[in-house]
């Protein structure tokens, strides 16, 4: 692997960006839950933090695929993400509302 | 110069030939050499800076002249061409930003021009308006209620000039004057009961005067030297200062810390410098400036198109944010144009005899004619040649009525209008259906009761009687006004507006929740909103309001929406716990006593054909006195705001990610992630791109309810974006390093490539809240824009000029993982989105 000396230190860098992406997310939703004063449901808690569990799968994504250096792993776990992300963002699409008429 | 003690005690004719003037006022040639020699009659005029003056002011900025500084001492250590790159970038940032903001002020200019002030002055014998800033000393101005006084000016002749002068003395009550010289040598200038203060304005009466002193020469002007005149700020402006104080925070240690770790990793001081600041500069929204000033003249001319002048731009912002409006119901509400709707007898039936005996008594009166009158005789025409005047007996506030005498085929009629009360006193006998009957105290009570109900549903009511006259005699008194025929009542009404009812549900649905403040009884104004189908969530009166404490008050704003029979004063009480209460709230007014509540609100609204007083002290005027005109204004100002915020959020998540994965790649990498140049390339580059920002469309339901600016939202927004775009720099750097062993200027060409894709696609992806994100259109300049620079910063690479930026030709194999790798990141940005706007509501 070229540069492996490097490799230590960019797990690290990749890792904590997206560390503190989960931890910001966590950090807003309880804050969210805090405010409207609702009851921690596990349940609903994972499937609520998805895009949580996406982020987790993406970082152990990059990780193994460029550790291992290959551009295969790295172009099929994007595309399976990708279908994941099509189909999570489908289910939530937003109606676009109509303003009446002024 | 004229001394004050001359100013009060000189005979007007000796004032008029040491100011060299006339009765009939200064030529136009005359003015306009005073104009020269005195000035424009403003306070402390802003000096108007030349185009170099404000091109150079944009090179302040601390960061632009370290890095011109950097860039120098770099050619001289030989990297020449180094600055030569660095400083056609500065330039060209700078150009842009100096176009744009140009073009910018020069429209607001345009637009303000519009509905400039003037002031009635005789030139050439002649009455003409000029520009409140072109009168001149010994101007003779003519004055009249609601009119602003344009100078300081000796009165030449007044008649029940009365004038609020509380803004230069504090005295809290209109205060008198007259043409009369004084003698009182070191009075105080609340005692020159014969001069007018430039700044002051006219409560009632009419007046000429002559200008004495113009512009700072005056007592407002001195006023005015020492205070620095400084708008307040507007909450947009408080937030956005804070936002700005953040970034510049952020900045300043990141620049710090990145020096530091570069130049401890021997990378060389100046070449440290150049990046930390380059990175610095990547990092501040430097085109917020500009942003915000295209933003609000684009938001100030496409409110013009629809009626809605911006007379201060900073406004718009709060325009857009007002969630309650308050409003007087004259003019309004209704049409201003008091209508005649019956005229009928003691029982109320329909009855022609009322309505001519009302119009003869209007038509034949000869005082002053009262908008009652007036509705009279607007309401038909009826033709009095039969009826002779013969004698009047005037009106006045005792006997609260006018009769006049007139005679038709040799009989005479003495015909009396006024207040009811005051007519049944005058009248012995009552007429229904052409009978008369003697007034005894059961009809006289069904009369008053009649008199009652009408004034409940709301109606001004006049009652109209009349007797025949048997002695021929030239003069007629109110004597004479005894033992006459009760003969009906006329009822008037101001008329609701046939737009406003929907104006108002409009307002409604735009979340503006609408309170009337009038100084009108509660009757009236309940009928008007029955009429108008406005719901009364409560009615406070203004004597319940004096014996409230503030607290108490703040409870009661929050549900009651109709204030009746309040003060100026308690108007601003109302207004003031509003916005303690967390509102943002516009006052819409036209009249004298409006200004002082203009000022009180975050938006001041008025109308072209207010007073003044009540134009000058508004922010924004509506061109029609319509609130359909408002609503609109509304929109368009929420949508100056959506893209004011667009720009914001996105210059806070995807730049701060970039600039910050720099940061950190600058810790572990053995060369520099990009070099100064590239960043600041690529900086330049996404300007461009942001450049047609302002040309976006924003999503109707984001202009569907008023947004405040939220400090709060915005470092949420940063804090959860921002690290989607350091996350896949990293990728990037794992890619370019262990996949293709990347040369340092490979990696910085790939890096620069991608973290150009990521920063520029995800605005269309960030500029809504619509999920998927193309289900929301973006504009076409936009667009067009945007993917141009895309294309554009993708060849770069390949071409002469990225050679000299030292980057190189990216392997095919780098698109193809590139294209998967920024899809995944849009997708992903998407999709946190969702899980964003769940959490974080705005």
């Amino acid at each position: 692997m070229p540069y492996e000396d490097l490799f230590y230190w960019w797990a690290i860098a990749i890792s904590w960006s997206s560390i503190f992406l989960i931890v910001v997310g966590i950090y807003l939703y309880t804050g969210s839950r805090k405010r409207s004063n609702l009851p921690a449901n596990p349940v609903k808690l994972s499937k609520n933090l998805v895009f949580v569990w996406i982020l987790l799968g993406l970082l152990v994504l990059y990780l193994v695929s460029i550790h291992l250096g290959s551009a295969t792993l790295f172009a099929a776990g994007n595309i399976f993400v990708e279908a994941i992300l099509m189909i999570y963002i489908l289910k939530n699409r937003t109606e676009s509302e109509q303003i009446p008429p002024s | 110069m004229i001394r004050p003690d001359e100013l009060l005690s000189l005979d007007i004719d000796e004032l008029f030939a040491r100011l060299n003037t006339s009765e009939s006022g200064l030529t136009s040639q005359e003015a306009r050499k005073r104009l020269e020699t005195y000035g424009y009659n403003e306070l402390a005029r802003k000096k108007k800076r030349t185009a170099i003056v404000r091109f150079l002011a944009h090179f302040r900025s601390p960061l632009v002249i370290i890095l011109l500084l950097a860039g120098l001492i770099s050619g001289f250590l030989g990297e020449v061409r180094n600055t030569a790159i660095i400083s056609t970038i500065v330039l060209i940032s700078v150009l842009l930003d100096f176009y744009q903001e140009s073009r910018a002020e020069k429209a607001a200019e345009m637009l303000s021009e519009k509905v400039r002030t003037t002031a009635t002055v005789l030139r050439d014998g002649v009455r003409q308006e000029v520009k409140l800033s072109e009168v001149v000393p010994g101007d003779i101005v003519s004055l009249s209620a609601g009119d602003i006084v344009p100078a300081d000016a000796r009165i030449v002749n007044a008649k029940d000039l009365f004038v609020n002068q509380s803004a230069l003395t504090g005295e809290s009550f209109p205060v008198e004057k007259t043409s009369a010289s004084l003698k009182a040598k070191n009075s105080t200038i609340t005692e020159w009961n014969n001069c007018l203060f430039l700044g002051t304005s006219v409560v009632s009466g009419m007046a000429s005067a002559i200008v004495v002193r113009t512009g700072s020469s005056t007592e407002y002007g001195r006023i005015a030297k020492r205070l620095v005149a400084r708008q307040p700020e507007t909450e947009f402006e408080r937030g956005l200062r804070r936002f700005g104080y953040l970034i510049m925070q952020i900045t300043l240690s990141l620049v710090i810390f990145v020096f530091f770790i570069n130049a401890l990793f021997k990378r060389g001081v100046l070449e440290s410098l150049l990046f930390s600041v380059a990175l610095a500069v990547g990092l501040t929204p430097e085109l917020l400036p500009m942003i915000l000033s295209v933003n609000l003249s684009k938001g100030a001319l496409a409110m013009s198109k629809k009626n809605v002048i911006v007379k201060r731009l900073p406004s718009i912002q709060n325009f857009g944010s007002m969630d309650v409006l308050c409003t007087d119901k004259t003019g309004t509400l209704t049409e201003n144009r008091i209508t005649l709707v019956l005229h009928v007898d003691a029982e109320r039936r329909e009855n022609e005899k009322v309505l001519l005996y009302s119009y003869l008594n209007s038509y034949y009166e000869t005082g002053l004619k009262s908008p009652l009158d007036e509705a009279i005789l607007r309401h038909q025409n009826i033709d009095t040649k039969c009826y002779l005047k013969i004698d009047e007996v005037p009106f006045d506030f005792v006997r609260k009525r006018v009769s006049i005498v007139v005679e038709c085929e040799r009989q005479r009629f003495l015909i009396a209008k006024g207040a009811p009360e005051e007519i049944v006193k005058a009248c012995s006998y009552y007429e229904l259906a052409d009978n008369v009957y003697d007034l005894g105290d059961e009809p006289r009570k069904k009369i008053e009761q009649e008199y009652y109900d009408l004034s409940s549903e709301g109606f001004r009511v006049l009652g109209v009687s009349y007797k025949k006259v048997r002695e021929d005699k030239a003069v007629y008194s109110f004597n004479d006004e005894c033992d006459m025929v009760f003969l009906g009542f006329v009822a008037f009404l101001d008329p609701p507006k046939e737009t406003a009812t929907e104006s108002m549900q409009q307002l409604s649905a735009a979340g503006i929740k609408l309170k009337i403040l009038t100084g009108d009884n509660e009757l009236v104004t309940r009928k008007v909103c029955e009429q108008l189908g406005f719901k009364i969530g409560g009615m406070v009166l203004g004597s319940q309001i004096a014996q409230m404490q503030d607290e108490a008050l703040a409870r009661i704003v929050e549900w009651a929406n109709i204030f009746a029979r309040v003060t100026p004063a308690q108007k601003d009480r109302i207004m003031n716990a509003l916005k303690k209460n967390g509102h943002v709230v516009g006052f819409l007014g036209d009249g004298i006593n409006d200004a002082p509540s203009m000022k009180t609100a975050d938006v001041g609204i008025s109308v072209d054909n207010a007073v003044d007083v009540a134009r000058e002290s508004a922010d924004i005027i509506l061109m029609r006195k319509d609130l359909t005109v408002l609503h609109e204004g509304v929109l368009e100002g929420r949508k100056t705001f959506g893209n004011t915020m667009k720009y914001i959020l996105m210059g806070t998540s995807s730049n701060f990610g970039n600039m910050f994965s720099a940061a950190g790649a600058s810790l572990f990498l053995p060369f520099l992630p990009m070099l100064p140049m590239q960043i600041l390339f690529m900086n330049l580059l996404y300007d461009v791109a942001n450049m047609t920002l302002p040309t976006d469309t924003v999503d109707e339901e984001y202009i569907r309810k008023p947004r405040r600016w939220d400090v709060g939202f915005v470092r949420k927004f940063t804090l959860f974006f921002g690290p989607f775009s350091s996350l896949y720099d990293f990728l990037t750097y794992g890619i370019m390093l262990f996949i293709f062993a990347a040369t340092p200027e490979l990696f910085q060409s790939g890096w620069f490539v991608e973290s150009f894709w990521t920063e520029v696609l995800v605005i269309f992806v960030i500029r809504t809240r619509r999920i998927p994100f193309f289900s929301s259109r973006p504009g076409k300049w936009l667009t067009i824009l945007t993917l141009s620079c895309v294309v554009f910063g993708t060849l770069v690479p390949f071409t002469p000029l990225g050679r000299s930026l030292k980057f190189v030709a990216l392997p095919p194999s780098y698109w193809m993982l590139l294209v998967l790798m920024v899809a995944t990141y849009l997708l992903l940005v998407e999709a946190g989105k969702v899980f964003f706007y769940k959490i974080c509501k705005f």
